[in-house]
């Protein structure tokens, strides 16, 4: 069995070593109570890696997801009293025409989504500086409990957190596979010439990817305030380098065209597992970016396909 | 004083080189000519060291050498002016002049800009180029930049002992007579100090200036003539001079086009650029081929057609309906099929399997509410396989791991499913073995047979006169001469070639 076709195993067999690995350390850790629990607490995460996981498969990259996420706290726990569920409503909207907004910056004017997401993010941070007065707010815990509680409670041993990420998980592998805004998004992945001489909306294609990723780093960014019954201006910071880890070492490189959704899933079940193996060993929470940072240079390395690569700037 | 003997290179699936002996003379001044795929730029690389030869022997002065790259083929004297210049536009002329060779100037690791000017005036004085060294190079005319590149080569000078050998790739291509001309002196001159290869495509510039002309065809010299001893027909005959069969285009299958029913007008069409006054028709059944040299202006007009350029004068009309929006999704909804000259980039999505690449064109044909009916996808790409005779494993299979043949018949049965009858192929026939280009011919035949119109760019001239109802030579963006070419009166390579060049 030659390494390159072993290749698009190699996530969830990383998963599957490094859950047994911790598990010899610690049998309690193989509880179903505790593997729920530790894939429960990182949904927030997982959607926005979901989202990510749209802008990198066409190649480019969603560095607004986190600011995105902050801000929609803000959002959130603003419009909660007045709006009720449409709160939520708005939540999404506002992400999704944010991403939108990046998308067109990378399309029409031609400046590339790392730096066009970048700005889109700035704008962000600033505007939930605006709206909070740049201090955190709280939600009216009777009011959120009695509109959005049933998103944070538990059914059995199961967090209600992973319906809602099996729920999106699914519709983002629908999108993904069974439609031709999936099949056009794959094409721009891996050829984005040959797609353009076929006929392809090419731009809009790109623009409903950043699209995707602004509305669902807006519903983590939601699910997160709701969980914490409140929004500050840097509450999510910390979310986009194991967001962007998540989709890396599951199996979608920065180059785009393969991976997916499903591998942005085992992703995210390797990072929750590596975040859960570092409290283990004892390392601090303050020092678990320095850990991502590593790992996401390691998954970048292994990944990227360097055929479609001549220069790197 | 430089030779080749028996040269010889391949490729996979290619013998580019077979046995070439090849010879300089100190002082000479070399003519290399040959059509596109004949051998030259792969002769020219083997001489300046890009590739290393899988035979024969390279000699200097009677002594074997073997180049690993063009550095060391350098420092025996043999220097490259390349087509595409390989200078950097926004460094000063003398950085480019001596960039990698810095180091003679350098006192105490800062580089002595004086001395290095001092030096670049005289590199630049052997070509005859008063200007100040210190200038951008992007500042200079396009004529003073290849002599600046010139210069550069002829630092080989002070840094070799023994000869020099200097490559000229295409070096008139975009220059104006009087700059040929002051080039032409200029190498004259310097044949006391260099000699000379020089590839050029103008037949009567490689007549004048070349003390000898090897000429190529195949991947072998087929001869070399001496100065004044052959006419420019002479040489084209032998360039070209293969008896071609006519049932090889399949041409007993040719048929009348229907002139009443016109697909494509392009009238008084200009893009920016040197393209201008493009006028042309297209009609049911009509093969019609763009003829003329790399860079004339044929694949921009495919493009236009296309809907991926988009003009600034003249109008563009498909079936009657007049193009406003110039995108290519709106040339694929009137029928348009572009099949392009980079295959594996444009052609192809490699990484996406056959059913996907065939239905990337007509996605909203076998979708429903944006959700795709895959098993309709995969049922067309079957009955493709099938019709095309496609060698893939299944309707699965990856694209990017077909062979070049088969991944060309893809791209057509995309198109031709989506029942475009308009075909505009660029180069269809492009690194693709005898058989696969037997099948494009019969394929483009059935085409025309279905009414079809389609626009060629052949990679041939005998493929162009051989497949096409009507010949447009393309010279300098514009169309010069249409040639009628029914079966049985259709016109010679020479005739094309006069207009071509």
């Amino acid at each position: 069995m030659d390494l390159h076709r072993l290749k698009p195993h190699f996530p969830w067999i990383t998963l599957v070593a490094l859950i047994a690995g911790v598990g010899l350390y610690d049998p309690g850790f193989l509880k179903p109570e505790n593997l729920l629990a530790l894939f429960g607490d990182i949904v927030p995460l997982f959607i926005m890696a979901l989202g990510l996981t749209f802008a990198i498969y066409i190649g480019g990259i969603d560095l607004s997801a986190q600011s995105m996420a902050n801000l929609i706290t803000v959002v959130a726990t603003v419009t909660l009293a007045s709006l009720g569920f449409g709160a939520a409503l708005l939540c999404v909207l506002v992400g999704v025409l944010l991403g939108a907004l990046s998308g067109y910056i990378t399309t029409r004017l031609f400046v590339p989504s790392f730096i066009s997401t970048l700005a889109v993010g700035g704008v962000c941070i600033s505007m939930s500086q605006w709206l909070s007065g740049n201090r955190g707010l709280n939600m009216d815990a009777e009011q959120r409990n009695a509109i959005f509680g049933w998103m944070i409670g538990k059914t059995g041993i199961i967090p209600n957190e992973l319906f809602i990420a099996a729920a999106l998980l699914l519709i983002c592998v629908f999108i993904e596979r069974r439609t031709t805004l999936g099949r056009a998004l794959k094409a721009v992945g891996a050829g984005e010439m040959a797609a353009a001489t076929s006929g392809l909306n090419v731009a809009r294609t790109k623009i409903l990817a950043f699209a995707i990723s602004g509305g669902l780093a807006a519903v983590a960014g939601f699910l997160f305030s709701i969980k914490l019954s409140g929004g500050a201006p840097a509450i999510a910071n910390g979310f986009l380098l194991p967001a962007i880890v998540a989709v890396l070492v599951g199996g979608t490189p920065l180059t785009g065209g393969v991976g997916g959704v499903i591998n942005t899933a085992i992703g995210t079940m390797i990072v929750a597992v590596i975040r859960a193996s570092m409290l283990y060993l004892g390392i601090e929470a303050t020092q678990q970016q320095m850990v991502f940072g590593l790992v996401l240079i390691v998954a970048i390395a292994l990944t990227i396909d360097r055929t479609k690569l001549r220069t790197v700037k | 004083m430089y030779e080749l003997k028996a040269v010889d290179k391949k490729f996979p699936g290619v013998h580019a080189l077979k046995a070439v002996d090849f010879q300089v003379r100190r002082g000479e001044i070399v003519g290399l000519v040959g059509e596109n795929g004949a051998g030259k730029s792969t002769l020219m690389k083997v001489i300046y060291g890009a590739y290393q030869p899988d035979g024969g022997t390279i000699t200097i002065d009677g002594r074997t050498v073997r180049f690993q790259n063009p550095r060391q083929a350098m420092e025996k004297g043999i220097g490259m002016v390349f087509q595409e210049q390989s200078l950097i536009p926004n460094l000063t002329v003398m950085e480019n002049i001596f960039l990698g060779y810095e180091a003679q100037f350098v006192r105490l690791g800062r580089i002595n800009w004086k001395t290095m000017a001092a030096a670049a005036r005289a590199q630049l004085a052997k070509v005859k180029l008063d200007i100040d060294p210190g200038m951008v190079t992007s500042k200079l005319s396009f004529a003073q930049r290849q002599l600046v590149e010139l210069a550069k080569v002829l630092t080989l000078e002070e840094r070799v002992d023994g000869d020099l050998v200097i490559l000229l790739d295409e070096p008139t291509s975009v220059l104006a007579e009087e700059e040929v001309k002051l080039l032409f002196q200029i190498v004259r001159d310097l044949t006391s100090r260099a000699s000379f290869i020089f590839v050029s495509h103008r037949m009567d510039e490689v007549m004048e200036l070349s003390d000898r002309i090897y000429v190529m065809k195949d991947g072998a010299v087929v001869d070399v003539v001496g100065r004044g001893t052959s006419s420019v027909e002479d040489i084209q005959k032998k360039m070209v001079g293969r008896n071609v069969d006519k049932d090889y285009y399949r041409e007993p299958r040719q048929k009348p086009y229907d002139a009443a029913r016109e697909l494509v007008r392009l009238d008084g069409v200009g893009l920016p650029g040197r393209i201008r006054d493009i006028t042309l028709s297209l009609h049911a059944g009509e093969v019609l081929c763009l003829v003329g040299t790399e860079g004339s202006g044929r694949e921009a007009i495919l493009r236009t057609i296309f809907g991926m350029l988009t003009p600034i004068t003249g109008t563009v009309t498909i079936k009657g309906q007049a193009v406003r929006a110039f995108a290519p999704q709106a040339a694929v909804a009137l029928g348009v099929g572009y099949v392009p000259r980079e295959r594996k980039v444009e052609g192809i999505v490699a990484g996406m399997n056959v059913f996907e690449n065939m239905t990337l064109s007509q996605l909203g044909r076998y979708s429903t509410g944006g959700v795709l009916r895959v098993g309709a996808e995969r049922a067309l790409a079957r009955d493709w396989i099938g019709k095309l005779a496609i060698k893939a494993h299944s309707e699965t299979a990856d694209c990017g791991n077909l062979s070049g043949g088969n991944q060309q018949k893809v791209v057509l049965a995309k198109w031709r499913s989506g029942g475009s009858d308009i075909m505009l192929l660029d180069h269809p026939t492009r690194g693709l073995d005898i058989g696969a280009k037997e099948d494009v011919y019969d394929m483009i035949r059935d085409m025309c047979d279905d009414g079809v119109g389609v626009v060629l760019v052949a990679d041939t001239l005998e493929e162009a006169i051989g497949l096409s109802h009507t010949i447009l030579v393309v010279k300098d963006g514009q169309i010069r001469k249409s040639f009628d070419c029914r079966p049985g009166a259709k016109p010679a390579l020479f005739d094309l070639l006069h207009y071509m060049i």
